[in-house]
């Protein structure tokens, strides 16, 4: 059995109030599976489940093929074997960096002198061995969070969890500790299951995404799917920034479509699930699958200088166009520009 | 700082100057001007005697109630219980029933003729004596050691902490010992120590159980001393005993408080809050005992003797009568209800008036520093308070209410002042700023943001200070004269005489009095607390 975790037909409900529908997930050992979703959506839900601190209401939970949950019957936390990195780090007041990490080390049996040690050894891979003295109190949230993480690892466990482990931290800090977390899990083989809000975060870390929408899975695929081939608009917009065109479709074959703007042919990449009707469509765009240039018209609206590149909004005969170009503005404000479509994605 | 605020803050000087600093000050002349016979006469044989009984009966009230609350606490916090808001109520309920009144109705429950040796023929032995007292004092004191526990635990022992633990391989008896009780331990020793203090302060429930039975308390003692004998030696040994009270008081207070809560640094609470797992039978069971034993059974024993025609007659239906609260309110009582309500209104104005004064304290430091040194008067044993209050203004008020309001306002000043300056804490300086950038002067935003956003605290004060009042009796016994008697002494003056009927009818009326006005600060604690977290 290689699945590190498999949740079938999962609920979880508080009291009377249910916050996970009935959830199909599995995460294969070494992957990581993210878990996107609002707040809300049931992601702390889930992974408080497979935890062992919030009961199912119906389904069930295996970790590595065990049974661990079943609305009957529960296996205690301690006894999952699975290793939890908190939101809100959940450092304990009166412990040291040093005792905090060597605290999961003590409970799986290590004397108190080779837990110090490996749990050195562990702030030291964290980037935090000089702190292993000091308390919570006495930490930023970063700092906390690598402690948080290193506990976490202490714990050698097969199946990590990670609760929105960067919510709290500010936005530099949180791509930098992202991939760190990333590749420490990696590294050690665990696989994992991660929380979060913050799209970007998913689409970098995940070997498969899972998109949470009120308690119920709504799609789950590699990051690339879920980017280019979103199942709905709410999704699409979720899952990145988006524009939606009205185009009219006259000709399509494979994945190469004729549609109509300003009238005049056009012809453009088009993917879809499984109608391969014609006629009018809602399209989906990303920014980076339209470019300036070509025969279309269209009006600067808005923009946006980011850097390593500028966003752009359109005003185009078939909708408002998010655009996305490499470099410095090229245009202003109002001025009237000429744009080609290279890409979408039918609704 | 203006000259409105300047004189605002010397008249509240001068308030504490003469309520709490004056009558201090003149105890301690009195005392230490008289040398070394104030101890010697506390050190004597009696003097002797009460230390160490109160000593006794504190420490293991202090062991029972903390331990028996923070058993609750784990009960109600940490796993799902059924119809848990009834069981809070009996958990609470104790904290509404002033403590001579909870020893009357253990009398009437499980003393010689009570209700249980009617029913069953068994009575409690000792009852009247050390056992009683304790057990009275304990299952009373219960109540405050779970509330101070669960606010701990909801502030400093997060969900989130545990539930790490749990993850690092921890089992619950693991994780309570690693991880709960060591961030418990500083509110568990504050919990203790307030504990401790309130029954070493503590006069009805010795009063009521102990005399009988010949066992005195420093409470007492200071009591029978300044009451019953007009010797020197007799003031003495009570300026002595008085001393060694308040210095043990301070001493276990001050160190709790060493220990005692820290100030954390965390905030925000993740994961779900709220316990999954349900309880076990055998501890809901137990509680359940808990509370019809030492709460419902004394209770019901008070209101069936009030409501019982003669004393002796069994409580059924024919025996049943309303005409002992008829006989209860006589010349006598009248007044003292009346002197009651005064008393405790005019403390609950003037400490909401006192404790709202440090809102124009220039910053949190000072207003921190004021309700320190106004906890002094809360620290100070009610019976030092008194003889301090008795020894300054003795000569000029003696049986005026006046007296016992100073004395109030002394004792009680802490108890609004400090919700009050942790509200002002709670409120963001912004909510200020903002007002002020927007056109509102130091008053206006005082009048319109400050007031309005922590009304429900002073409200809240007012009562609680009301409610401290209209049950007190240790101070009032001290000080009251022929006209300005309380309720509470009253009852326990009727209640030397042995009529139980008219004791327990009294009784009955000052609890649901209390009540009645505990009732709109469980409301406006509910609507306060909704308020914060919305």
């Amino acid at each position: 059995m290689s699945l590190a975790l498999e949740c079938s037909g999962l609920r979880i409900a508080y009291g009377a109030t249910e916050v996970l529908h009935g959830v199909e997930l599995t995460v294969e050992a070494g992957e990581s599976v993210v878990l996107l979703g609002p707040s809300g959506s049931g992601k702390s839900s889930l992974l408080y489940g497979v935890a062992g601190f919030l009961p199912p209401s119906g389904g069930e939970i295996r970790l590595e093929g065990r049974m661990i949950a079943t609305p009957r019957s529960q296996e205690p936390p301690e006894r999952r074997g699975v290793a939890m990195v908190f939101q809100h780090y959940a450092l304990w007041p009166h412990l040291s960096a040093l005792d905090t990490v060597a605290y999961p080390l003590r409970r799986s049996g290590s004397d108190r002198g080779a837990a110090r040690r490996r749990a050195a050894d562990l702030l030291d891979l964290m980037g935090v061995a000089a702190l292993s003295e000091r308390r919570p109190s006495e930490l930023s949230g970063g700092e906390q969070q690598r402690i948080g993480v290193a506990r976490a690892l202490a714990r050698e466990a097969r199946l990590l969890l990670l609760d929105e482990p960067t919510a709290h931290l500010d936005a530099p800090l949180r791509a930098a500790l992202v991939a760190e977390i990333a590749d420490q899990q990696r590294r050690s083989g665990a696989a994992a299951l991660w929380a979060t809000h913050d799209v970007t975060e998913a689409l970098a870390v995940a070997d498969r995404v899972g998109v949470l929408r009120e308690g119920r899975l709504v799609q789950v695929g590699s990051p690339a799917e879920l980017y280019e081939r979103p199942a709905d608009l709410w999704t699409a917009r979720l899952s990145g920034p988006a524009s939606l065109l009205a185009l009219d479709i006259v000709e399509r074959k494979d994945s190469q479509a004729v549609v109509v703007i300003q009238g005049r042919p056009h012809a453009m990449s088009l993917a879809s699930d499984a109608t391969s009707a014609l006629g009018s469509a809602k399209v989906l765009v990303r920014p980076d699958w339209a470019e300036f240039g070509g025969d279309l018209n269209a009006l600067v609206t808005a923009r946006w200088y980011r850097g390593p590149h500028t966003d752009y909004r359109l005003a185009t005969p078939v909708g408002e166009l998010e655009l996305r170009q490499l470099g410095p503005p090229t245009a202003s404000l109002g001025d009237a520009v000429r744009w080609r479509l290279k890409r979408g994605w039918a609704l | 700082m203006g000259a409105g605020r300047v004189l605002a803050l010397l008249a509240v000087a001068a308030i504490f100057g003469v309520v709490i600093a004056w009558p201090l000050t003149r105890l301690a002349i009195e005392a230490l001007g008289s040398g070394t016979a104030p101890f010697i006469a506390a050190l004597g044989p009696e003097g002797v005697d009460a230390i160490r009984n109160s000593l006794l009966v504190a420490l293991t009230v202090t062991a029972l109630a903390v331990t028996g609350g923070f058993a609750l606490a784990l009960l109600t916090e940490h796993a799902r219980v059924p119809s848990r808001s009834f069981l809070l109520a009996g958990i609470l309920l104790p904290l509404l029933v002033p403590d001579f009144v909870s020893a009357l109705g253990w009398t009437r429950a499980f003393g010689p003729a009570g209700l249980i040796d009617r029913l069953t023929g068994v009575e409690l032995p000792g009852l009247y004596g050390p056992v009683g007292i304790v057990l009275v004092l304990a299952s009373g004191a219960v109540p405050l050691a779970y509330l101070l526990i669960v606010a701990g635990m909801r502030t400093r022992a997060e969900p989130d902490l545990e539930r790490a633990a749990r993850m690092s391989g921890a089992d619950g008896a693991m994780a309570l010992r690693t991880v709960t009780l060591p961030l418990l331990w500083p509110v568990i020793a504050a919990a203790g120590g307030l504990i401790f203090a309130t029954t070493m302060n503590t006069f009805g429930t010795p009063a009521v159980l102990g005399r009988p039975a010949g066992f005195a308390t420093m409470t007492t003692r200071i009591y029978s001393d300044l009451a019953f004998s007009s010797t020197d030696a007799a003031f003495e040994r009570v300026l002595g005993l008085a001393l060694l009270l308040v210095a043990v008081v301070v001493l276990v207070v001050v160190l709790t408080d060493r220990l005692g809560p820290r100030r954390t640094e965390r905030g925000s609470i993740a994961g779900p809050r709220g316990a999954t797992r349900p309880a076990g039978r055998l501890p809901i069971a137990l509680t359940w005992t808990f509370i019809v034993l030492t709460v419902v059974v004394p209770l019901l024993a008070l209101v069936l003797t009030a409501l019982t025609r003669a004393v002796g007659l069994p409580p059924l239906p024919e025996n049943l009568t309303f005409a002992n609260f008829g006989r209860a309110i006589d010349s006598r009582t009248m007044p003292a209800l009346v002197n009651s309500l005064l008393l405790a209104g005019g403390t609950a104005l003037a400490c909401v008036a006192l404790g709202a004064a440090v809102a124009i304290a220039p910053g949190q430091r000072w207003r921190r520093r004021g309700s320190g040194i106004v906890s002094l008067g809360f620290a100070v044993p009610g019976s030092v308070l008194a003889i301090g209050v008795l020894l300054a203004f003795g000569r000029s008020l003696r049986d005026s209410l006046l007296i016992i309001l100073i004395a109030y306002v002394a004792k009680l000043w802490a108890l609004a002042a400090r919700p009050i300056a942790a509200a002002l804490d709670r409120l963001s300086a912004s909510a200020v700023h903002a007002a002020r950038i927007h056109g509102a002067d130091g008053p206006t935003a005082l009048r319109t943001v400050t007031v309005p956003l922590i009304s429900p605290t002073l409200i809240a004060a007012g009562l609680l200070v009301f409610v401290f009042a209209l049950h007190e009796v240790t101070i009032s016994i001290l000080l009251y004269g022929p006209s300005s008697a309380t309720l509470a002494v009253a009852i326990l003056n009727v209640q030397q005489l042995g009529d139980p009927t008219v004791t327990t009818a009294l009784s009955v009326l000052l609890t649901l009095l209390v009540m009645l006005c505990a009732i709109p600060l469980f409301v406006l604690r509910r609507w306060w607390s909704a308020s914060l977290t919305a």
